[in-house]
């Protein structure tokens, strides 16, 4: 029994086969990587077409809606602007879609039947649906069948017009990066007096009303810092077909953009409900019991909880929303998928295209996974 | 922290090898994303890498040297047409499922050239944006699909174009009721244009010139180009004057019909040779597709058609008989002319009879379109279409 002289032998040492099984494992994959690689390499070079990333210094030779790209800028530009347009998307499409999403899911738990009724049929419709086919849908049917012709634009006074090319609103004029400190310095306004009114309320035990302070206060910044720095505005004017002046989205962008806020707070409510009825029940009981109003119960003790449960799955569902922006590119809206087929088709080579085109999505997510894991770490309970 | 760090880097870093792989152009290269790839992942991998690189060094893919597609054509007794299938008098698809077209006829005159038999051919509808790589990556054996030869395309995507079957050049389409009457009444507006062509550059070029602003957008399929162009998202439609015509004759009524659209037929402002093209390096496959259209254009300056080309009494004209594939007198020896196209000797005749020569194969496609042979006419008639002597 007590034959324990030293090691095994080497080919039943239980730590060298799993060694051993895991190197072949390893070498077999590189080597198929490896293998796939070199036939694409040789067989490029036999139908002598460019492997490198030379033509992203190439003219494009195509131009792109809505911007001020001339054809023969290289093809990194097209890249760029596509990507700005992926990120407006995008980004764009996170914010109003957790909107969308909190507010469905807290209404799928109403106590009110027409209201509970209501998310319940929007999130057993658009969830079950593909996005593909509500994309198009709201390209076809909303913006180009009900949006009027350009003789025929809707104007609402001097702030908005829209028409089928489009939709312009009022907006500010000049430098963006002054637009941006704007938003800047209000937003740090509204923070700083949020974090000062809370510290107040913390040592006094008086209501902090960081929501009333925080708005006034950011609003009053927004007007001086505007007013200081001299930004104008601009007013859409119809001008024959064109509409000149103001900010416009195109309706590529509006369609996309609705399709992907539509579709993912279905998703994002579906979570948000689950995570509502995580929260133990006597947590939303003992609101109560303290006399906290409906608001104050959702608001300060059930939301907070629910939503340490939720956002793991939600940034899964922006992951999503970001990788879904692709198609957008069916209805044309030029963000990088997009941008890519164009170059592609102007005789930029496939291969290095798709493999940029892929790394780029993968920094987006990973980037938007970093977000989230931060926002989680600080969400989550700190066990002491 | 670090841990989660290195989560992050890693796929980053797989990336980065791909893009290095794909980027390097001596042979060596292969080996040296192995040892990287050992390096970043675990040091004592090094050994098992390495040897799995040299394994896969001295694998060599593809077909082997001097197999051309004429062979594989010939044995698998079939041609592969990547066409397009939604685009009138070119490629489209009949109610009873046919493919029908003047590309679509191309690709029975190279079936009936190789195979003798004009039937022999299996269509493979292509994207536009997928149309060359689909070439090259052999999905089908010869491209007639409406295509522009351009100096970059020929350079760069690894094909070979070959004669062009249609000399086309870009237009402009607008709502009979827009008010424009020409190009330069359209400053400020929108152009559509299907995505991934020609046209896209060469309308922001052309408009460019006259010092016009307009904005292009471009779609990808033309369905939805047409539902927007109906909606009134683009004040123009651009594209090849051919492929206006078609568009425009099959305009729905429910839309107004083919009146309620004008095609700016003065204007054309862009050299369009649409040709069928073939992988580089293939002269043999490419020599026979060009040969098989060069038939048609011949046949109809002999005045030869499908109706009469059988039992034709070549008499005592040298070129009709090699043109026909009947025996000449030679030397010594009677026998038909064998150029060495890998053809057989009649294969003009099986051409002519089952497809038809160049002028019926127009005429029975692209004149319900009221296209007219302009460019397209025999170079005896003032046109382009001109064949090298069958000799």
């Amino acid at each position: 029994m007590a034959t324990t002289t030293g090691r095994p032998p080497l080919w039943r040492d239980v730590r060298v086969l799993a060694w051993a099984f895991q190197l072949t494992v390893v070498g077999l994959v590189v080597a198929i990587v490896l293998w796939l690689l070199d036939n694409f390499r040789a067989n490029s070079e036999r139908l002598n077409i460019p492997t490198g990333y030379d033509y992203l210094d190439q003219p494009a030779n195509f131009p792109i809606p809505g911007s001020d790209f001339n054809q023969r800028q290289p093809v990194s530009d097209a890249l760029v602007e596509g990507l700005q347009n992926t990120l407006r998307l995008a980004v764009t499409g996170i914010v109003l879609a957790t909107v969308l999403g909190v507010l469905i899911g807290i209404a799928r738990l109403s106590q009110n039947f027409l209201l509970r009724s209501a998310a319940r049929v929007y999130v057993e419709f658009v969830r079950n649906v593909p996005l593909l086919g509500i994309l198009v849908l709201f390209y076809i049917a909303l913006v180009l069948g009900v949006f009027p012709r350009p003789d025929e634009s809707w104007k609402l006074g001097p702030l908005a017009v829209l028409n089928v090319r489009g939709a312009s609103v009022f907006w500010f004029e000049g430098g963006n990066w002054k637009f941006v400190l704007v938003v800047a310095l209000t937003l740090l306004a509204g923070w700083l007096l949020a974090r000062w009114r809370r510290r107040i309320a913390d040592r006094t035990g008086r209501p902090a009303r960081t929501g009333l302070w925080a708005l006034t206060g950011g609003a009053v910044v927004l007007v001086v810092a505007w007013l200081v720095l001299g930004l104008g505005a601009t007013a859409p004017e119809l001008d024959g077909r064109l509409v000149t002046g103001g900010i416009t989205m195109t309706p590529e962008y509006f369609a996309a953009l609705a399709a992907l806020v539509v579709y993912t707070a279905s998703h994002i409510a579906e979570i948000v409900r689950g995570s509502i009825q995580a929260v133990p029940r006597g947590q939303g009981e003992a609101a109560d019991a303290l006399a906290l109003s409906g608001f104050q119960r959702t608001w300060f003790v059930v939301l907070p909880q629910a939503m340490r449960i939720a956002v793991p799955p939600i940034g899964n569902q922006y992951l999503n929303l970001a990788k879904n922006s692709s198609l957008a590119a069916v209805i044309s809206f030029p963000e990088l998928t997009q941008i890519t087929q164009l170059s592609v088709a102007n005789r930029s080579p496939a291969v290095p295209s798709y493999a940029l085109l892929l790394a780029i999505y993968l920094v987006i997510s990973l980037v938007i996974s970093f977000v989230v894991n931060i926002v989680n770490r600080r969400l989550a309970i700190v066990e002491r | 922290m670090r841990r989660s760090f290195t989560r992050y880097l890693a796929p980053l870093a797989a990336a980065a090898l791909i893009g290095a792989g794909c980027s390097d152009d001596d042979d060596d290269g292969a080996a040296g994303v192995a040892t990287t790839a050992a390096g970043t992942s675990a040091g004592s991998l090094a050994t098992a890498t390495t040897t799995a690189a040299t394994g896969a060094g001295t694998t060599t893919p593809g077909a082997p040297a001097g197999e051309s597609t004429l062979d594989t054509v010939i044995a698998n007794d079939v041609v592969r047409c990547g066409v397009r299938d939604d685009l009138p008098g070119f490629n489209f698809v009949d109610q009873s499922g046919e493919q029908v077209g003047f590309d679509a006829d191309f690709c029975r005159v190279i079936a009936a050239a190789v195979l003798g038999d004009a039937t022999k051919v299996e269509f493979v509808p292509v994207e536009t944006d997928a149309r060359f790589t689909a070439l090259q990556s052999g999905e089908f054996d010869v491209l007639v699909r409406n295509t522009t030869w351009t100096a970059s395309r020929d350079g760069a995507e690894g094909v070979t174009f070959l004669h062009p079957t249609y000399y086309d050049g870009q237009s402009m389409m607008v709502a009979a009721d827009s008010g424009f009457s020409s190009i330069d009444d359209m400053d400020g507006t929108v152009i559509c244009v299907a995505g991934g062509t020609t046209s896209e550059g060469n309308v922001a070029a052309e408009f460019a010139r006259r010092g016009l602003t307009i904005e292009v957008q471009s779609f990808e399929t033309v369905d939805l180009l047409q539902e927007a162009f109906t909606a009134g998202r683009c004040d123009g439609w651009s594209s090849d004057l051919s492929q206006l015509k078609g568009l425009r004759s099959n305009y729905p009524d429910a839309q107004g019909g083919p009146e309620s659209l004008v095609i700016f037929e003065d204007e054309v402002f862009s050299k369009e040779p649409l040709a069928p093209a073939v992988v580089d390096g293939d002269s043999r496959w490419a020599q026979a597709v060009d040969w098989a259209i060069y038939a048609t254009i011949q046949a109809e300056e002999f005045g030869l058609t499908s109706e009469n080309i059988e039992g034709f009494d070549a008499g005592d004209d040298v070129n009709l008989q090699r043109f026909l594939g009947a025996e000449v007198e030679g030397e010594d020896v009677a026998a038909p002319l064998d150029p060495g196209l890998g053809l057989a000797p009649d294969y003009a005749v099986q051409v002519v009879s089952q497809v038809g020569n160049y002028g019926e194969i127009f005429e029975n496609n692209l004149a319900a379109l009221e296209l007219e042979r302009g460019l397209n006419a025999l170079w005896t008639d003032g046109g382009l279409q001109y064949a090298p002597p069958y000799r």
